[in-house]
């Protein structure tokens, strides 16, 4: 889909870009990283050609970007900046529909498409088509920027940085969308960062920079088992086994826990739990409404007395969670498991710490010493 | 603000001079104090104790309508006073007397003036300023018919100068427009160089700059030879009024002059729109025409009326002084007035200049809010 050969970008005498090449297959993520000054952005402005090469050459869908007019080119290659860069003079329809009226697009099919791309940011349009980018927070606003690089559909989007200045409780919100609306568009997409943890949440594949040069080029599961060189191991960081729980999925390893209606009574109860200690409690309609300790009930107290009642919210995760924000709950929660629970709270599993373990020695054994010597 | 507008009010009110009676249109005469006006000055004392009051409310908005009407009864019934002044005065006197203003009658409407403003930044009301404008022109309207201020010397100046006054106004309006004109084609693009070549830049901020700081009868004097000149050389040119002295002098100066505010508020206007809206027009591409007609300018355009705005009152001003190179407009009278002694005269070519001034900044300053988008007014 997009093939990098031996692209190099000169200034004077400093080479920021030297010699990369890559392939993003379509579909897929590809996230470019590494540190400050390392040529990722320049990368990235040579796609849409903002920064033009000074060797090698660009092929998009197997032609060379050069052989297209600069603007067609651009409107086809969706564009996020950290900055956001919304037209303040123009509300967020109006900055929605710049491309379509760029193409030509009439009216009503530019409003169409405007609350279409609203929707799927999670804003509603009602309440934001007609707003100033002014009267936006941080992370609406990047909605907003999203939602128009994809406003002519186009099957590349260009992201650079594109949550670095929200506060880290959005950018986790916006990384999650970003997820779900990816896995529902099929976009290839490059996408710059300096934030592994990002980069290994959201990447297929990571080309991972260094003084113009590509280090890496791997899946995530990949560079954490087997970094190619030195800079490549330090870079990703001593905590790849936690890393590695960024890409797992709770859906992946939770299984189904003993469960027993509210109203079942001790009897009830005590059978549901066999030999366990815990036993999760429903509502008739299967929504989790708490626990029952069987030492509670050997110490005498009722039935009722023994539920634990929880809050769906805060006691539970989804099935998308990742296996390391599941971990991170059960141990702010003081809870050796965690219930996972579905939009409408209803109970479908359980994760537990042995299986996070598991999930985590997997690929231990790949972790050996990596070379000492730096690829270059 | 309103205290001080009422201070200054009363100040004129009672110890200046209000009117001055001479023999004729040239020699000085005897000073007369507000008593002159009779029973009208006892209507502008009322309306400035109204002025003091308003100093002294509570709300904000009943400061603001008590300040404003009374200043706007200020000027309104000194029109009837002076009027009314004239009258009493001239009662008996030789035909050639004249009665002229004094001290005591700017002194009021500068206290009005303040009054009227005070508190106004808040509110931009045009309706409230055109019933203001209205009530003023309808009190000076019946005071010049019935009340006797046609008998004042700036009136009488008036009557005799009614066959060329008119077409002398209609210049200075005309030539001050052309500069204005001329300043905005040429300074628009000077300002968007700017913006898009740096060593453009300092060349076209630099000598604007320069040329601000010559003096204006200086430049007109400097344009006199090589504009002869040109005129000489070229017959085309001269059929069509180019001339040493005259308009054309005058135009290329005032021309001249409106580069520096429209140059600087066309740079300041674009180089202020975010780069990050820049870099995103041109990443979604967006040409960098179309970047410029649909994002830059109507970013910018505020600021460019703005330096229209500086430009125009700058100019309406500078019009006059073209009169010494020969450009008949409301210059004329001034100098005829300096050279005659005649104050009065002076005031009949400074008054209209000022008024010309006025308008264009309110008219102006209204347009540049109403072409400012709605997504980043404050």
């Amino acid at each position: 889909m997009i093939r990098l050969e031996g692209v190099t970008r000169r200034y004077g005498e400093k080479t920021a870009v030297d010699e990369l090449s890559f392939e993003v297959a379509e579909g897929e993520v590809c996230v470019l990283i590494g540190p400050s000054g390392c040529g990722k952005t320049t990368t990235l402005r040579m796609i849409n050609r903002l920064i033009e090469p000074t060797g090698g050459r660009i092929l998009i869908e197997g032609r060379d970007i050069m052989s297209l007019p600069v603007e067609e080119l651009r409107r086809g290659l969706g564009y996020v900046i950290q900055s956001i860069g919304l037209f303040p003079h123009l509300t967020v329809a109006g900055n929605i529909s710049v491309v379509p009226r760029l193409l030509g697009w009439d009216k009503a099919r530019m409003a169409a498409r405007a609350d279409e791309l609203l929707r799927l940011v999670g804003l509603p349009p009602e309440a934001y088509r007609d707003k100033y980018p002014r009267q936006l927070s941080g992370g609406e606003a990047q909605r907003v920027g999203v939602a128009r690089a994809l406003a002519a559909d186009p099957p590349v989007l260009l992201m650079d940085e594109p949550f670095g200045a929200v506060d880290p409780l959005n950018r986790e919100r916006l990384q999650t969308e970003f997820a779900r609306i990816q896995r529902e568009l099929r976009k290839t997409v490059i996408f710059v960062t300096h934030d592994i943890d990002e980069a290994i949440r959201l990447a297929d594949k990571i080309a991972i920079m260094r003084d113009g040069k590509l280090q890496q080029f791997a899946s995530p599961e990949e560079l954490l088992n087997h970094p190619a060189n030195k800079f490549v191991h330090d870079f990703v960081g001593a905590d790849r086994a936690l890393k590695r729980l960024v890409r797992v999925k709770v859906s992946d390893v939770m299984r189904s826990p003993a469960t027993v209606f509210a109203n079942a009574g001790e009897i009830g109860f005590r059978e549901a739990a066999g030999r366990r200690r815990f036993t999760y409690v429903l509502e008739p309609d299967g929504r989790l409404l708490g626990w029952i300790d069987t030492h509670d009930l050997d110490q005498g107290l009722s039935a009722e007395e023994a539920i634990t009642l929880v809050d769906a919210g805060e006691a539970s995760v989804g099935p998308d969670t990742s296996l390391r924000d599941a971990l991170s709950r059960m141990l702010g929660l003081g809870f050796r498991s965690i219930a996972v629970t579905d939009d409408g709270c209803r109970l479908i599993g359980e994760v537990t710490f042995s299986s996070v373990e598991a999930a985590m020695a997997e690929g231990d054994e790949h972790i050996a010493a990596p070379a000492e010597a730096d690829a270059g | 603000m309103a205290l001080v507008g009422a201070v200054v009010a009363l100040a004129g009110a009672t110890v200046l001079p209000f009117v001055e009676l001479r023999p004729n249109r040239l020699v000085p005469g005897a000073m007369h104090g507000f008593a002159a006006a009779g029973p009208w000055a006892f209507a502008v004392w009322a309306l400035v104790a109204m002025g003091f009051t308003a100093a002294f409310l509570r709300g904000v908005k009943a400061r603001l309508v008590a300040g404003s009407v009374s200043a706007i009864g200020i000027v309104a019934a000194l029109s009837w006073a002076l009027g009314s002044a004239a009258d009493t005065l001239l009662a008996g006197q030789a035909p050639v007397s004249r009665v002229s203003m004094g001290a005591g009658v700017w002194v009021m409407l500068a206290g009005a003036a303040i009054l009227g403003f005070a508190g106004q930044e808040r509110t931009h009301r045009v309706l409230w300023r055109l019933v203001a404008a209205a009530v003023v022109l309808v009190a000076l309207f019946g005071a010049f018919h019935l009340g006797g201020l046609e008998r004042i010397s700036l009136v009488r100046e008036f009557e005799v100068r009614a066959s060329s006054f008119w077409g002398l106004l209609g210049n200075h309006l005309a030539l001050a427009s052309a500069g204005v004109g001329l300043g905005v084609m040429f300074g628009v693009p000077l300002g968007l160089l700017a913006t898009r070549n740096r060593r453009a830049r300092g060349v076209v901020l630099g000598v604007t700059g320069v040329i601000q700081t010559v003096p204006s009868l200086a430049l007109l004097g400097l344009l006199i030879v090589p504009l002869s000149a040109l005129s000489q050389a070229v017959p085309a040119l001269r059929a069509i009024g180019v001339h040493g002295i005259g308009a054309a002098p005058g135009l290329v100066a005032l021309t001249l002059y409106a580069l520096l505010p429209v140059v600087r508020n066309t740079y300041v206007g674009l180089s202020g729109v975010d780069p990050a809206a820049v870099d995103a027009g041109l990443g979604m591409g967006m040409s960098r025409g179309q970047l410029l007609m649909r994002v830059e300018f109507p970013l910018a355009l505020p600021l460019i009326i703005e330096g229209v705005r500086t430009a125009s009152v700058l100019l309406i001003g500078i019009t006059t002084l073209t009169a010494f190179a020969g450009a008949r407009n409301l210059g004329v009278l001034i100098i005829e007035g300096l050279g005659q002694f005649a104050p009065d005269l002076i005031l009949l070519g400074a008054l209209p200049t000022i008024m010309l001034a006025v308008a264009a900044d309110s008219a102006l300053s209204a347009v540049g809010r109403a072409v400012t988008p709605e997504g980043v007014r404050t």
